[in-house]
């Protein structure tokens, strides 16, 4: 416990958030029946005449037809939920796909946040770092004879004791 | 970092903030609103491609399946009965299939996709009131919608006697633009 708290206060930070982002990521989400296939299927897509509305929120009959096809194709049990979000996005475009995809120009959603945080975290560490140089800053003479004049007691022997 | 140096990455970060600004601007400008009212062709990505295979009920008893309609011109109608434009559309989409039968064995076949949750009674009393005796597929699955790509009405498709979509209309169509369409591809394809 001693050892613990030597560490610093971040590390043990990190250690916790990669960990539980690791349990998370990889945690089983475990058998799902059609209607939860269909509701998280259907919770990745826009409607695609309404804004802002999910295909699962939407009551437009075109998200209800979107609903409906799902159901199908789950209840045939051919398709994975990629390739049925693929499929939605394919006939109605790629604005109805409300998670952005990994590869191509629409990664940059992704990988700009990234990018951010790291330039961020670069920028601030330099910045601390300069900080603290400014900080410490390197007795010169007078600063000597100063201390040198208050070890001899000149400076504190003259001082009087405000409290009389 | 020196007063010279600061100097010169200064201007550097301030443009490289100005243009990622203006490239944001940009996406922002040239985005596709999605609410283009105007009737016309419009890209799909079933173009040129196998037509979906459509499984479906007809309203008034019986099955269709596209598949077994090849060998003719097919006309896919895209319709929901309290849809204005619909309603506005319905008088020419008569008189096309008139016009078309008056060909005989060449003319083109023509069906409506009836929208999911459409009330099917209502259905019927339209096509009572208005009149227009062709097929009327329901697509209570909403798969014939979605595979086509269809989120609104009317839109109207072509499909060549080899099962190929020819043309997407997006919103109301007459019945001569109907007619001469299909001629085009008649025309262009030799089909």
């Amino acid at each position: 416990m001693q050892g613990l708290k030597r560490w610093p206060s971040w590390v043990v930070l990190v250690l916790a958030v990669a960990g539980l982002l690791a349990y998370g990521s990889t945690k089983d989400a475990g058998a799902r029946t059609p209607e939860e296939r269909v509701e998280e299927i259907s919770k990745r897509l826009a409607c695609p005449i309404c804004d802002g509305e999910s295909v699962y929120e939407s009551q437009n009959p075109s998200s209800a037809a979107i609903r409906a096809a799902i159901r199908t194709y789950v209840a045939e049990g051919e398709a994975s939920d990629d390739q049925i979000v693929a499929s939605v996005v394919e006939a109605f475009g790629a604005e109805t796909q409300l998670v952005p995809k990994a590869t191509g120009f629409e990664a940059l959603v992704w990988a700009l946040p990234a990018a951010a945080l790291v330039c961020a975290s670069v920028g601030l560490f330099v910045a601390f770092r300069r900080w603290k140089a400014a900080a410490d800053t390197i007795p010169d003479d007078d600063d000597r004879a100063l201390v040198d004049a208050a070890l001899a007691g000149d400076v504190l022997a003259g001082d009087e004791d405000p409290s009389k | 970092m020196s007063e010279v140096r600061r100097a010169r990455v200064a201007p550097i970060v301030v443009l490289v903030v100005a243009a990622l600004m203006g490239g944001m601007l940009w996406v922002l400008a040239s985005g596709d609103g999605g609410d283009d009212a105007e009737a016309g062709i419009i890209d799909s990505h079933l173009l040129d491609r196998a037509a979906p295979e459509v499984r479906s009920s007809l309203l008034d008893g019986g099955s269709f399946e596209l598949s077994r309609r090849k060998g003719s011109w097919v006309v896919l109608n895209f319709f929901n009965s309290t849809c204005v434009p619909c309603r506005a559309e319905h008088p020419e989409l008569v008189k096309f299939v008139e016009q078309q039968a008056s060909l005989g064995p060449l003319g083109a076949e023509f069906y409506t996709v009836v929208q999911i949750g459409d009330d099917l009674d209502e259905v019927r009393r339209f096509f009572d009131e208005r009149g227009g005796d062709w097929p009327v597929l329901t697509d209570e699955n909403g798969e014939v919608f979605v595979d086509f790509g269809v989120a609104q009405v009317p839109e109207t498709f072509i499909i060549d006697p080899n099962g190929v979509v020819r043309v997407r209309w997006a919103g109301v169509i007459d019945a001569v633009t109907l007619a001469q369409l299909v001629q085009q591809l008649r025309n262009a394809t030799g089909l």
